[in-house]
């Protein structure tokens, strides 16, 4: 059984991914190449979609964007009991030489970061990689951080945070009470 | 649903759902081989033996590139040079191997239900990479997949197989997939390679080319296997090829979408004609590209569930 309790409700949620999309804009649409987002499977691509439509209703520009799934990329596959279902990767431009913002909904370890930039880097060679994520845990296990954050929650590791965008928005943390 | 098997014996043990999980797996390894880096690091550190007591050639080829694109380790058992020939059991040759701590072995053999039999013993996976006339589950799996891929579904579509049934693995296999989502199959050839039995397990005998492919949208031709047939099941390969052929001018009573399959490999003039297996309608070697996907995501799947 499990039990949800709301840690940031949508009023609030959606007004700081607005934010979000417009520091994104500010910082990276002055630099020489066009920027592009790389959605990570699952709930980083409707947040990069989300991005985007912000950044098009806002400026007038268009950022392109991916779908990244990392699970072929894992370095937990062996630890794993049970494979998730591989979802989409779509990644409709050529990477190389591109500004690419990496977008995920939750920063934890960052071990999905690791696997994204392996995944991303077998497909080219792009000129700068940076990173977007609406939560950081600030728990991390590798040196990577967020270049653009949303909210920093720090909350006990055991309990998952999830992140949601369609019937109920907000953020969520799920608590297991085995 | 999650993927919850450490080995795939038979077709026949898993849920249409399995199935479908499976092959949406394979769309996604399908890409990898588009790259230009055709390799991932799932199956980094992991070592993979193919042991293959019944020779083959595409089919191993398939799983060595499969596991090379995974980034698996691979050794290669062939039955002329393994101890099968000095005497020691089966079961004591896999266990011989497992003790050298491999994850994974692909197997093929000819007595059918050896895969299972040795999945039983070991903790590591086994994929059965063809097994007597029993089953060929990575071939059905790529046929349903290039089904899937140019139909757009499974359900409600009539499959016709035609050709030696009765000794033929992937055939077995195929039923079992097609039925479990949701397609209508006939088979037919000879009555001799195509008997009445296999009406109880759900599909359609027919004795008549004409009406089994009639109003089929897919076709898949089985080879004439020589080398399974001691006993005379038919009179000639040319009467067969009359009989049972496809050839262009078979294409005027076919609908103009089918798709003609084929296991490979293919006897040009026996089963089909040269005009049709390279036509339009045939997506023959598709099947072998999307073999290569399959058996991609069956091998990343069981490996994720093998116990360490």
């Amino acid at each position: 059984m499990t039990s949800q309790k709301e840690l940031v409700p949508a009023e609030k949620m959606l007004p700081e991914i607005k934010r979000m999309a417009l520091d994104i804009h500010r910082r990276y649409s002055a630099l020489e190449q066009d920027y592009a987002f790389v959605g990570i499977q699952q709930m980083g691509v409707p947040l990069a979609e989300k991005l985007k439509e912000i950044i098009e209703r806002e400026t007038g520009y268009s950022p392109a964007l991916a779908k990244l799934d990392i699970s072929m990329y894992r370095d937990d596959i062996s630890n794993r009991k049970r494979l998730p279902l591989i979802r989409e990767t779509d990644i409709p431009f050529d990477v190389n030489d591109k500004i690419l913002i990496l977008v995920d909904d939750v920063l934890s370890s960052g071990r999905t970061i690791r696997a994204a930039l392996d995944a991303i880097t077998d497909y080219g060679r792009p000129k700068v990689i940076r990173l977007a994520v609406l939560v950081d845990r600030g728990n991390p296990e590798f040196p990577i951080h967020a270049d653009v954050t949303g909210f920093d929650i720090d909350i006990p590791a055991e309990n998952k945070i999830v992140v949601s965008f369609d019937n109920e928005p907000g953020i969520f943390c799920r608590e297991w009470n085995s | 649903m999650k993927w919850t098997r450490k080995d795939l014996l038979t077709l026949y043990d898993l849920s249409g759902e399995e199935i479908e999980y499976i092959l949406d797996t394979a769309a996604e390894f399908k890409k990898v081989s588009e790259r230009s880096v055709k390799k991932v690091p799932a199956l980094r550190g992991k070592t993979v033996v193919n042991f293959f007591v019944e020779p083959s050639t595409r089919t191993r080829v398939s799983f060595e590139l499969a596991e090379q694109r995974l980034s698996a380790d691979i050794v290669n058992m062939q039955a002329q040079a393994s101890s099968l020939l000095k005497g020691e059991t089966l079961l004591d040759t896999v266990r011989n191997i497992e003790a050298l701590q491999v994850d994974l072995v692909v197997m093929r053999h000819s007595v059918p239900g050896a895969q299972s039999f040795i999945a039983k013993h070991l903790k590591c996976g086994v994929v059965n990479a063809g097994d007597g006339a029993h089953a060929h589950p990575t071939q059905a799996l790529l046929d349903l997949f290039t089904i899937r891929e140019k139909k757009g579904r499974i359900a409600g579509l009539k499959v016709a197989i035609i050709g030696d049934i009765l000794h033929s693995r992937v055939a077995r296999s195929n039923i079992w997939g097609l039925l479990k989502l949701g397609a209508e199959v006939t088979v037919a050839g000879p009555s001799t390679l195509v008997p009445k039995e296999f009406e109880s397990i759900g599909v359609k005998v027919c004795h008549d080319l004409k009406e089994a492919v009639a109003d089929a949208d897919v076709i898949n031709l089985l080879r004439i296997q020589h080398e399974r047939q001691n006993a005379s099941f038919f009179p000639s390969t040319g009467e067969y090829s009359r009989f049972f052929g496809i050839r262009e001018e078979s294409m005027k009573f076919l609908k103009p979408d089918v798709l003609i399959m084929h296991p490979g490999p293919i006897n040009r003039d026996v089963e089909l004609s040269g005009a049709v297996a390279d036509g339009p309608n045939s997506v023959i070697l598709e099947q072998v590209t999307n073999g290569l996907a399959v058996r991609m995501a069956v091998l990343y799947l069981v490996s994720g569930c093998v116990q360490k």
